[in-house]
């Protein structure tokens, strides 16, 4: 037991280190010294902002890379990009992996407090869609009260809806308007930019309006303010100059908005900061939360787990003892679900399937992790059959017992005890790959601490508890494991 | 009741049963004989099916079991399990029953009599076979004697009308081969028909009416028992019996 509370008082101990070790100082004069800029942006976002072009083999592409290499420019240096998580860009800015932060970043309060923003690049609008035939979705978010609105988690718009709507956070910029028009939601809240290439050619869809204006600025760590300062100047000079007008212009994105950014004042600046969100502390609320999210991946794993015993099961004996085909078609499932990664089969069955079967995010997430551990499951069964002496499926059949009859009387429970240890086990390793399907937006256990780490700028505390969560579930699990184990062994 | 007819059994290049033919009649209580490889415990397994054979037939009372396995015998197999029992060397109890649970199980799954009636057979059978204290014992809590007169008892709960025993005592420790052997003694006194595979050559002389001595594949010498090991014949089964330095 005391070793026990020294895993978990280190565990929680890095995890409050993380996103402190800010580099101190100095930030231009590094950056001079280094000759490079660092900047840090996802190519998932996918165009106009930062792709690889396909038709020139790959090239790195986008109104953000031409803006990124300006900037180094003024700077007399040259722009390095680094590929990064878009929802975690922030955090891996403060640990130092990049010098700025310039993909897309929206201007909230939240991020306000946590990072420096120099003025901004583009000045979008927040976009509200809907279904064609649903009239009922106005422009204001008086209209959104209490309907499921689909939004990239943490963005501006996700700050506009909270309190509003029941935010459906999604990590693409293409899913939200699959589900939409799939009617999974109401509407959908994203920057125009986003709204224009993945919502508006949808003909299912309309434009409902635009609710507010955001803006996208560079984000750069605290310490890093003389960066920041000559950040500003190089950006108001290729401002004043027209050659942002005309990298804008170039990825067909430039309209009447941008032109307040030739006019950009001292004033814009403070109004565009508005007031640091006062970090939320983390409180009995976010407990609460937690506690939700916690049942949730419980619920989800139990779920999957009732589904890929009976499944598994089938799946073992069908490639055992069925006729050739189908015991051939259970080993190509087998393979077949083993073989690829299960964020592809939830992708494919949550979305590919979605104009076929259209599941609730919840079923298609039990559907998903249900059908891919019941592979696993399959070979832990079929590993134990094996291991069921041949002489008692004889004395079975020698008795008269038919060989299903042999199979559920004889074979199976003795196979299935065999296997209880390793479906346990695998039950646990269920329970933290539950966390996958926060890519179909259900929001468990890890994406609720991601959500918070957000909400209170911070992950050692969320970190911590998310971690203790995991803990307390599946310790009880791996202690019952293991005794299973020892009676096992003992018979 | 048991008819065997130009059994061939082939394993890869090898032939294990060469043509054996011989019957059985009701009550009898035969010792199959031999040195190992010679084909006794395989032609006991086909005589239930768990072996299938190449060539010949098997016929016991009206069913008949032909080449081809269990798909060519599916329905005939059935029946025929249920009219002969088998006891294996390695007893093969159902690790996960009790010693009375492994004695219902088949009268209950199979023959469906209703659960009352067969745990009071059951818990008559064990006490044939001297168990009774042992009805709620698990396999592993038995010892090797123990756990053969379960099996013997198993295979009786769903009254065969002959009983195939493959090697049953060639696994006990020796001290615990006494117990199986007057327990097969007695159903042999009570006329139940039995087909042995065995080393045990006094329970072959004492028990058993006739012995048959099979090498490769081939019966070489079918007689009384007494007659067959006290004066055998055929000179391999002297030299089988350890006879020819007399």
């Amino acid at each position: 037991m005391k070793r026990l509370w020294w895993v978990v008082l280190l565990a929680m101990a890095v995890l409050s280190c993380h996103g402190r070790a800010a580099v101190v100082g100095g930030g231009l004069a590094r950056v001079r010294a280094a000759g490079v800029l660092r900047w840090g942006g996802d190519i998932q976002g996918g165009e106009p902002y930062v792709y690889e072009d396909s038709e020139h083999g790959g090239r790195l592409t986008g109104f953000e890379v031409e803006l990124a290499n300006a900037l180094a420019r003024e700077l007399g240096v040259r722009a390095q990009f680094v590929q990064n998580d878009w929802s975690a860009l922030i955090p891996t800015l403060e640990r130092g992996t990049f010098d700025v932060a310039l993909n897309g970043v929206e201007v909230t309060p939240q991020r306000v407090g946590r990072v420096r923003f120099t003025r901004p690049y583009y000045i979008f609008g927040a976009r509200l869609m809907a279904r064609r035939n649903d009239p009922s979705v106005q422009p204001s978010l008086a209209s959104l009260r209490g309907r499921r609105v689909g939004t990239l988690a943490n963005s501006f718009s996700y700050e506009l809806l909270r309190h509003v709507a029941e935010i459906v956070p999604y990590e693409g910029v293409e899913e939200p308007y699959i589900d939409l028009v799939q009617g999974r939601t109401d509407a959908v809240l994203l920057d125009d930019i986003i709204a224009t290439r993945y919502g508006e050619p949808k003909p299912e869809l309309r434009v409902v309006g635009d609710i507010a204006d955001g803006y996208y600025s560079v984000a750069l760590r605290p310490a890093d303010d003389d960066l920041r300062v000559a950040l500003d100047a190089a950006l108001a000079r290729i401002t004043a100059s027209g050659e942002l007008e005309r990298i804008l212009r170039g990825s067909n994105i430039f309209n009447d908005r941008q032109r307040r950014l030739v006019t950009w004042t001292d004033d814009d600046q403070r109004r565009m900061l508005g007031t640091a969100a006062a970090g939320q502390r983390f409180g009995w609320s976010h407990v609460a939360l937690f506690a939700k999210g916690a049942l949730v991946t419980l619920l989800l794993s139990a779920l999957a787990m009732c589904l890929a015993i009976p499944l598994g099961l089938g799946l073992a004996v069908a490639r055992l003892y069925g006729p050739r085909a189908l015991s051939r078609l259970a080993g190509a499932y087998v393979e077949l679900y083993r073989g690829t990664p299960v964020l592809l089969q939830l992708y494919v069955l949550y979305y590919g399937l979605a104009p076929i079967v259209k599941l609730n995010a919840l079923s298609a997430a039990v559907l998903g992790l249900g059908m891919n551990y019941a592979a696993y499951e399959a070979e832990v069964y079929r590993a134990g059959i094996q291991a069921v002496p041949r002489g008692q499926m004889e004395a079975a059949l020698s008795l008269g017992m038919t060989t299903p009859l042999a199979l559920r009387r004889v074979v199976l429970p003795q196979a299935f005890r065999l296997a209880l240890p390793s479906v346990t086990n695998d039950f646990i390793a269920l329970l933290k790959d539950s966390s996958l399907v926060s890519v179909i937006t259900v929001v468990e256990l890890t994406k609720q601490m991601t959500i918070t780490a957000v909400d209170i700028r911070g992950w050692g505390l969320p970190g911590a508890l998310c971690a203790l969560m995991y803990f307390t579930m599946s310790y009880p699990l791996s202690l019952l494991a293991q005794r299973l184990e020892a009676r096992l062994a003992r018979s | 009741m048991i008819e065997v007819h130009e059994l061939r059994k082939v394993y890869g290049d090898r032939t294990i049963l060469d043509g054996v033919t011989a019957s059985f009649a009701q009550g009898q209580v035969v010792a199959l004989v031999g040195p190992s490889g010679g084909g006794k415990s395989t032609l006991l397994r086909c005589l239930n099916g768990l072996e299938s054979f190449d060539g010949g037939a098997v016929s016991i009372g009206g069913d008949r079991l032909v080449p081809g396995g269990a798909k060519a015998n599916r329905a005939a197999l059935h029946r025929v399990r249920q009219r002969v029992g088998m006891v294996f060397q390695q007893w093969n109890l159902f690790a996960h029953r009790t010693a009375l649970g492994n004695v219902i199980e088949a009268p209950v799954h199979v023959k469906k009599v209703p659960l009352a009636q067969a745990t009071e057979r059951g818990r008559a059978l064990l006490a044939r076979v001297g168990l009774s204290h042992r009805e709620g014992a698990y396999p592993h809590e038995m010892s090797g004697g123990e756990q053969q007169r379960v099996a013997i008892a198993r295979a009786l709960a769903m009254d065969p009308e002959a009983l195939l025993l493959d090697e049953p005592t060639s696994a006990l420790d020796p001290e615990r081969v006494g117990e199986v052997l007057d327990v097969l003694g007695a159903l042999a006194a009570d006329g139940l028909t039995m087909l042995v595979v065995t080393h045990e050559m006094r329970f072959a002389r004492n028990v058993s009416h006739r012995t048959l001595v099979l090498h490769g594949g081939r019966i070489i010498e079918d007689g009384p028992s007494k007659e067959v090991i006290d004066n055998p014949k055929h000179e391999r089964t002297r030299a089988f019996l350890g006879m020819d330095r007399k």
